[in-house]
């Protein structure tokens, strides 16, 4: 799956495969830590639209763009966040690759202005790489508002790149970067870091020496001088690339593994010698140089220094005489120093301000993640915002409104009326306007049931994504995933999940170990329904209570059950929890009416196809009588789990997708054809079952086929089995709904 | 340093057994696994940074410099503080 970047001027393809807008022009690709605007940045200056979301590790792909400053046209290419040079997680390890293989023009290093200390490193290790490079300070407003300001002309000056301050999601600070990119001549950077960035006597040596074995391997899009720092560190990825890289027939494989192997032997040395490893002492190294930078260039207000004791805490009376002006501008222009004494009264109000909004939010922030009261908050969002919107408002109210009345009473009527005196041939009338109809039902279905309510997932969700919560369920519910072998972190896939199977199981490269990703790939494929279907089964429920809650206590044992088992029977450590945790933020409307907008017009692309391939294969399958036949197979599961015969044609729906099984579901529900214990018993199967065929593709792609085929060979049955397990333990206890 | 003239030498403990609301700085890390050692570096928890803990439960959340990250009591019981 591909989310579309949504591009302007309508000359995208939507997000199809090998869709590279700008392909051939020169590159501008953003890269820095998760979470630093990157995205943001990439859709200002491309006027394309990716994703944006108050986490980490919100991008997990490369995204394309075009983009035009001034006379000339690039294209601009947006990474997944990454920590180091050195990478630990999957989705760092993809923009590794990329800077292993790209040759751009110029790479945009994106900080948060804020954590300038900690961001600084990556910029000395980029610059190392002998990397072309502009050093964006984005999130300058949230500094500000904190009272930290930075120097940046003699940033510039003492890095020897472009220094430019942005606050990408209002666009300041764009125009700047587009002069800097304009004006950009690529010049030897290096050099001035090959001085100040000596990491020792202890280890020189060695950096030299794998320098000089590295002397055949072919050209990488970074330093030598990078690649053996990486090597030493026993990087894996960089070790493979160079590798596969080094095709030359005249250095054969065996040269190839006595280099590799005399630089393994030449890293344990290293690493012994220092006593601690290497990427530590070489990180610290870089942090004592940054250190020298950042005592320079950026001052921080009074008590939030070092050691003071009270690290956050702003003094409220530290307003200093040399106040700057708001100065979001480029190295290269003259730098407005110490800002005209007129607006202080003015200046101390806004502050006031400010410090109340920060206290505010450190106020919910203690709420949100109080291991008391954050529970009844998360059940809170979670009645309001699922319950209530989606599944009452928008699965009920509007699509009883579009499915019934608009659909049922205008529109197909009148289509069909029209089709069938327009083109007499009943086989082809039963192909557009039958019960299974390509208009009837499969369009039927994608605009009346299923985008409304995806839509108002989306809605909600993308609130929630931009507020910064996640990342505080996280934290919250850390504890709780430990217990089925997940970790934190994997709450954020598994509430993507809601939204979609697919696009969850894509957002599982941010989870750290090969074992909770294949844990996370199977509950989001098992017990985690997808918005739509969700919706559906909310709705259809909604009017019995202890239906909705026999079905929620089922999926929720069968999610804890299986995760339980799995982390038993999976191989590996234990998932240990680390997240960086953003501040929360306030979500811009113009994002969510975007991101949501962006998710619809995947969903709907991505269903619509396969709601009429299945109108057509099951118009192929009844004039050749297979249809019948798979239905006659598919009644046994169906009258095993306590259903009536009919019923199998929801499931034979769910085999395509759950949600289109889940719609066939609704029509059952509306036309009384089902008690409701059968009712409880179908939504439950159905459930469990494999999302839809586009995660089981990307199941394949994400985690190869055996595991996938392994996954859908238990989910089917499994689920069945379910189904027949609750159906006879509601008989037993002569449960009536 | 806060305790400098009160102890005679500062108190080197781990993040687990701090006191929430406490600042003090980054000792050193200690830990057998590489690669949790490498995410912590890479994320900016190093040696001489000042460090408060915020809260030990549900998870460990705390502010080093500018920023906030949340651990599990294992990493916490990486980190060594001293005050
Ligand atoms: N206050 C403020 N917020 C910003 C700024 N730029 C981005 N943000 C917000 O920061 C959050 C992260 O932005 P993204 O653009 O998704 O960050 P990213 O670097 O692409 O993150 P990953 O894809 O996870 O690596 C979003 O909530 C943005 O709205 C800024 O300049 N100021
Ligand atoms: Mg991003």
């Amino acid at each position: 799956m591909k989310l579309p970047v949504i591009c302007p001027e309508k000359e995208c393809c939507c997000g199809k495969k090998g869709c590279t807008p700008g392909e051939g022009l020169p590159k501008i690709i953003l890269i820095g830590n998760p979470n630093v605007g990157k995205s943001s940045l990439f859709n200002a200056l491309s006027g394309s639209y990716t994703l944006v979301s108050n986490y980490p590790g919100t991008s997990v792909e490369i995204a394309h763009g075009k983009a035009r400053i001034g006379e000339r046209e690039y294209e601009i290419i947006d990474t997944p966040g990454m920590y180091s040079l050195l990478p630990v997680s999957e989705e760092e390890r993809v923009s590794q690759l990329l800077l292993f293989e790209e040759k751009p023009l110029v790479y945009l290093h994106v900080v948060d202005a804020r954590n300038l200390r900690r961001m600084l490193s990556f910029t000395l290790q980029l610059l190392e790489a002998g990397l072309p490079l502009i050093l964006v300070l984005n999130m300058m407003d949230e500094a500000e508002e904190r009272r930290i300001e930075i120097d940046i002309s003699e940033l510039s000056q003492s890095l020897g790149i472009p220094v430019v301050g942005t606050v990408s999601s209002e666009e300041k600070g764009i125009d700047e970067l587009k002069a800097a990119i304009s004006e950009y001549t690529s010049r030897n950077n290096t050099q001035k870091f090959r001085q100040k960035l000596d990491y020792g006597t202890e280890i020189e040596p060695y950096i030299e020496t794998i320098e000089s074995l590295l002397g055949p391997a072919k050209e990488v899009g970074i330093s030598k001088r990078a690649i053996s720092l990486l090597l030493l560190q026993e990087d894996q990825t960089a070790l493979e690339y160079l590798c596969k890289a080094e095709k030359k027939p005249e250095c054969g494989r065996e040269d190839l593994e006595k280099s590799s192997e005399e630089i393994r032997k030449l890293a344990e040395a290293a690493s012994k010698k220092s006593e601690v490893p290497l990427s530590y002492l070489l990180t610290l190294k870089r942090q004592e140089c940054v250190n020298g930078i950042v005592g320079q260039v950026m001052t921080m207000p009074e008590g939030t220094e070092k050691n003071s004791g009270k690290a956050g805490k702003i003094g409220t009376e530290a307003e200093k005489g040399t106040e700057k002006e708001e100065n979001y501008t480029c190295a290269a222009q003259e730098k407005t120093k110490s800002g005209p004494a007129k607006n202080r009264a003015g200046k101390i109000e806004e502050r006031k301000k400010q410090k109340g909004n920060i206290d505010l939010s450190e106020k919910i922030d203690n709420i949100l993640i109080h291991p008391v009261l954050g529970i009844p908050v998360l059940f809170l969002v979670l009645y309001f915002g699922l319950y209530l919107f989606v599944g009452v408002f928008a699965a009920g109210t509007v699509v009883d409104f579009l499915e019934n009345t608009v659909f049922g009473g205008y529109v197909n009527p009148l289509v069909t009326a029209k089709f069938m005196s327009l083109v007499p041939y009943p086989a082809l009338q039963d192909l557009f306007v039958g019960e299974y109809g390509i208009f009837t039902q499969a369009v039927t279905y994608a605009i009346a049931l299923i985008l409304p309510i995806v839509g108002a997932f989306f809605l909600v969700f993308s609130i929630i994504e931009d507020t910064g919560y996640l990342p505080r369920l996280s934290l919250l519910l850390d504890g709780m995933f430990k217990k089925i072998g997940l970790s934190g972190r994997a709450v954020i896939p598994m509430v993507l999940g809601f939204g979609c199977s697919t696009m969850a199981t894509v957002v599982t490269r941010t989870l750290e170990t090969k074992r909770e990703r294949i844990i996370a790939n199977i509950l989001l494929a098992l017990a985690i329904p997808c918005s739509a279907q969700l919706g559906i089964i909310l709705s259809i429920l909604s009017g019995n209570p202890e239906s909705l809650l026999i079905w929620s206590i089922v999926i929720i044992l069968e999610f804890i059950l299986i995760g339980f088992l799995a982390s038993r029977v999976l191989p590996g450590e234990a998932p240990t929890f680390i997240l960086e945790m953003p501040p929360l933020r306030k979500p811009k409307l113009s994002n969510i009416l975007v991101k949501t907008y962006s998710r619809m017009h995947w969903y709907f692309l991505e269903v619509l196809p396969l709601f009429v391939l299945a109108s057509v294969l099951i118009w192929i399958g009844k004039l050749t009588g297979l249809f019948a036949l798979a239905l006659k197979i598919i009644e046994y599961p169906t009258v095993w789990i306590g259903l009536p015969p009919d019923a199998a044609d929801v499931f034979l729906f769910g085999f395509f997708r759950r949600d289109f099984g889940a719609a066939g579901l609704y029509g059952m529900h509306d036309s009384g054809l089902l008690t409701g214990v059968q009712l409880l018993v179908a939504a439950i199967t159905l459930t469990l079952f494999m999302p839809c065929i586009a995660q089981f593709m990307m199941t394949i792609k994400e985690r190869g086929f055996k595991t996938a085929l392994a996954i859908s060979g238990f989910i089917f049955p499994f689920a069945f089995f379910t189904g027949f397990i609750v159906n006879n333990l509601l008989k037993l206890l002569g449960v009536n709904l | 340093m806060v305790n400098k003239n009160s102890r005679l030498a500062l108190k080197t403990i781990t993040l687990c057994a701090m006191e929430p609301k406490k600042t003090g700085k980054i000792d050193h890390l200690e830990t057998k696994n590489p690669g949790i050692l490498q995410k912590l570096i890479a994320m900016g928890i190093l040696p001489g940074m000042p460090i408060t803990l915020l809260r030990r439960s549900p998870s460990y959340l705390f502010e080093v410099d500018q920023t906030r990250y949340a651990v599990d009591r294992e990493i916490a019981n990486h980190i060594y503080v001293s005050y």
